[in-house]
């Protein structure tokens, strides 16, 4: 009786056991029968049955924060719009800020449960094109119709091995947002074009009692905004090739010209430039005090455009100007670069019907590019479309007409080379010893720690 | 061979249970030693070992001895400050005072809260120039303070500290309270007809009372310091600098930010071993006390 009880329980245990396995395999089974049919499939010809008939639920994890006010285009205008076009099709949307984006997506696509549609980042950056599609979690998306009407650039920027694997939001311009009546009560007539004479207009501003730069330095990551304008006008100009060689060890990071451009951006705290105690100051907090006037600059990029313009304590003119790092007669060279984009995940089951979400999101006849166009503050990097904010205008037509605009830095670095930056660099802002040459040193420490071939 | 108590088979029960412990606990914490020495980014599923290269790089680098530091500090504080400033609190809330149920009740509102929203609130509190302190400070004509409180390398991490002690005191004011009232008048009466002050019947008959209120809050308030992520998460950002990173905060840091998993995870190895360290103090000389108490 006993024996037979011990023997009862043990096949119920590999019963068990043996259930579970079935039901693991089971998924990678339809898991990877899925990912090995999709490349085949085209979307010319894609199942005729998924295409119309089945319920098709997509999901779709973005970065950002919501609109602050009317409808939200990813949230909102999107699937409502997809719903119209495509009764079948169901897009799930979620949108995390940035930090966490990151986190949630990689953790999602590493564990094979990543959404149908996620956010990814030009070249090197972190969740960049490159690593992605490398890693084989996007879809090549080259047999896609609309790629004639995608500038070069945007498309060169999200590609790896001449396949492109995102579609660029657009192009996003690192500038300086400026409160045009404090200028003018500062005495301050024409936008500074050379270092000399941004100096000289903060100077200025800061003898009439006006603080001439706010930043948000808590959230490290705006450091980033006014030292990349810089690198545009102090790195690349002389030496375009720089990040390639710095891959090949041929330069460092603790070369003259970034201790260069580290120098200016430490001048401007230096001299006091910058808001005191700009390293207690949110983000947020900064572009509601230049909102409510109190500071007649900030840098941040075309993407805060509705921040920046938000109504707040102080009506104002506002105005865009790439920050001049550069030495007097010399031209000005813009921070720009092609935008986040939307990526398929090269393991979903429904990449056919998202291929053909695609096509309609980036149609130009389509409402939903419409809708899309206007939602978006990126400059578009689809031919035909005009440019929906005048600010940006000067700038715009300056990196047309010159071609003078270099990438962000940080597009070349592997993820966290910039965090040294910025946390090293925080030191300084801190009041703490350290120098331009520590901090350049410092970046290349890491960049040779994370670079991989 | 039959136990009088239970039948040997009944061991089979636990076998499911025991199961998943290991799949979704023992194993993971297994797999953590393996990536301590892989190069691991975090989801790209084939790396190379690499030896104890991720805690030789470890041991270079400043973040380890600042975040060790800094987790201790926070600790020490958390644990005593914390501690003390809640048995006080206690003490009074204990009083034949009026109004003693708001006041009770007022002090525990700050532990309902998410850490979020506490964050997100005293980051405007300490906000410079602009912040509640800061307008208060200049109100009363106290302009020359220094009032970055958030972005000063030597006041930041007290800073935050505050804010955690703030809004974790009413756990540990529940907790005494619940052992004051375990105090006997009896004690209490005898200690006064002896003669006792009001401090010597603290000292001799409340404190050993409340030893086991003690051991729970000192335990509660170590655990609580040693893992401390969420302020500095949300009120810093780990900065000004790597000032107020903590060991699960770099962590974090590495494992996301940088993608190092294996290097995070060697990270992981060395708090582990701390953690338990400590742990294992704390509980050795608690337990002690208490019996003898």
């Amino acid at each position: 009786m006993k024996v037979l009880n011990r023997k009862t329980l043990v096949m119920l245990l590999v019963a068990i056991l043996l259930v579970l396995g079935a039901c693991s395999s089971n998924s990678n089974n339809s898991g990877t029968s899925n990912a090995t049919n999709n490349p085949n499939n085209s979307t010319e010809s894609p199942s005729p049955s998924t295409s119309t008939d089945e319920p098709v639920t997509l999901t779709m994890l973005v970065s950002g924060a919501k609109a602050a006010e009317g409808e939200d285009f990813e949230l909102e205008t999107l699937p409502r719009l997809v719903r119209e076009k495509f009764p079948n099709v169901t897009l799930e949307v979620q949108k995390l800020p940035d930090e966490q984006y990151y986190t949630t997506v990689k953790t999602k696509l590493g564990a094979g449960e990543g959404p149908d549609i996620f956010l990814v980042f030009p070249k090197l950056a972190n969740m960049g094109a490159i690593e992605v599609a490398k890693a084989g979690y996007a879809a090549d998306l080259s047999e896609l119709s609309f790629w004639d009407r995608v500038s070069q650039a945007a498309k060169n920027d999200m590609s790896y091995d001449g396949k492109p694997y995102a579609v660029a939001k657009g192009m996003d311009i690192l500038g300086t947002f400026y409160n045009k009546d404090l200028f003018e009560q500062a005495g301050i007539t024409e936008v500074p074009t050379d270092w000399p004479s941004f100096l000289d207009a903060s100077e200025k501003l800061k003898a009439a009692g006006i603080t001439p730069i706010v930043m948000g330095d808590k959230d490290p990551w705006v450091i980033q905004f006014g030292m990349y304008q810089l690198a545009a006008n102090s790195v690349y100009p002389s030496d375009p090739e720089f990040d390639n060689k710095l891959q090949t060890g041929e330069t460092e990071l603790t070369d003259e010209k970034w201790i260069k451009t580290l120098n200016q951006y430490k001048e401007l705290y230096d001299k006091g430039y910058v808001v005191s105690g700009s390293l207690g100051m949110a983000s947020a907090q900064a572009i509601q005090q230049f909102v409510d006037g109190k500071a007649a600059m900030i840098f941040t990029g075309t993407w805060d455009l509705p921040g920046v313009t938000a109504s707040g304590a102080s009506e104002f003119e506002r105005g865009f100007f790439s920050l001049p790092g550069n030495d007097a007669n010399q031209p000005v060279y813009a921070s720009a670069s092609t935008a986040a984009g939307y990526a398929l995940n090269a393991k979903s089951a429904n990449l056919d019907v998202a291929k053909q979400v695609f096509e309609y999101l980036y149609d130009a006849e389509s409402p939903l590019f419409e809708a899309w166009v206007a939602s978006n503050p990126s400059i578009s990097v689809f031919s035909g479309v005009e440019l929906q904010h005048d600010i940006f205008q000067n700038v715009l037509s300056e990196i047309q007409s010159s071609g003078n605009a270099f990438y962000f830095s940080n597009q070349m670095w592997p993820a966290g080379v910039s965090d040294v930056m910025q946390s090293k660099f925080a030191e300084i802002i801190g009041g703490k010893n350290t120098t331009a040459e520590d901090v350049a040193k410092a970046m290349q420490d890491k960049y040779k720690e994370l670079y991989k071939e | 061979m039959n136990s009088a108590v239970m039948k040997k088979t009944m061991y089979f029960f636990v076998l499911p249970a025991l199961l998943f412990y290991c799949i979704f606990w023992i194993f993971p914490i297994l797999k953590l030693f393996q990536y301590s020495v892989t190069d691991y980014n975090g989801y790209v599923q084939n790396f190379n070992y690499v030896g104890f290269n991720n805690f030789k790089t470890l041991f270079q680098e400043e973040v380890l001895v600042t975040s060790i530091k800094n987790t201790l500090v926070y600790t020490a504080i958390t644990v005593i400050l914390g501690n003390i400033i809640a048995l006080l609190l206690a003490l009074l809330l204990n009083a034949n005072i009026r109004a003693k149920g708001f006041y009770r009740s007022a002090f525990y509102i700050p532990t309902l809260f998410s850490a979020i929203v506490v964050g997100f609130i005293w980051s405007y509190v300490y906000m410079p120039q602009e912040g509640l302190i800061a307008s208060f400070l200049a109100k009363i004509g106290l302009t020359n303070w220094d009032t970055n409180f958030l972005g000063s390398y030597s006041k930041a991490l007290y800073s935050i500290i505050a804010v955690d002690i703030w809004k974790n005191i009413g756990t540990s004011v529940i907790i005494f309270l619940a052992g004051l009232q375990t105090v006997p008048h009896e004690l209490l009466e005898a200690g006064k007809i002896d003669g006792a002050g009001k401090w010597k019947l603290f000292r001799f008959i409340t404190l050993p009372m409340l030893a086991t209120s003690v051991t729970i809050n000192i335990t509660l308030s170590v655990i609580n310091g040693l893992k401390a992520f969420d302020f500095p998460f949300i009120m810093t950002n780990g900065g000004p600098g790597i000032s107020t990173n903590t060991l699960i905060y770099a962590m974090y840091k590495m494992a996301f930010t940088d993608q190092l998993f294996g290097k995070a995870s060697a990270l992981g190895i060395i708090s582990f071993a701390i953690i338990i360290a400590i742990t294992i103090v704390c509980v050795l000389t608690l337990n002690k006390k208490e019996v003898s108490a």
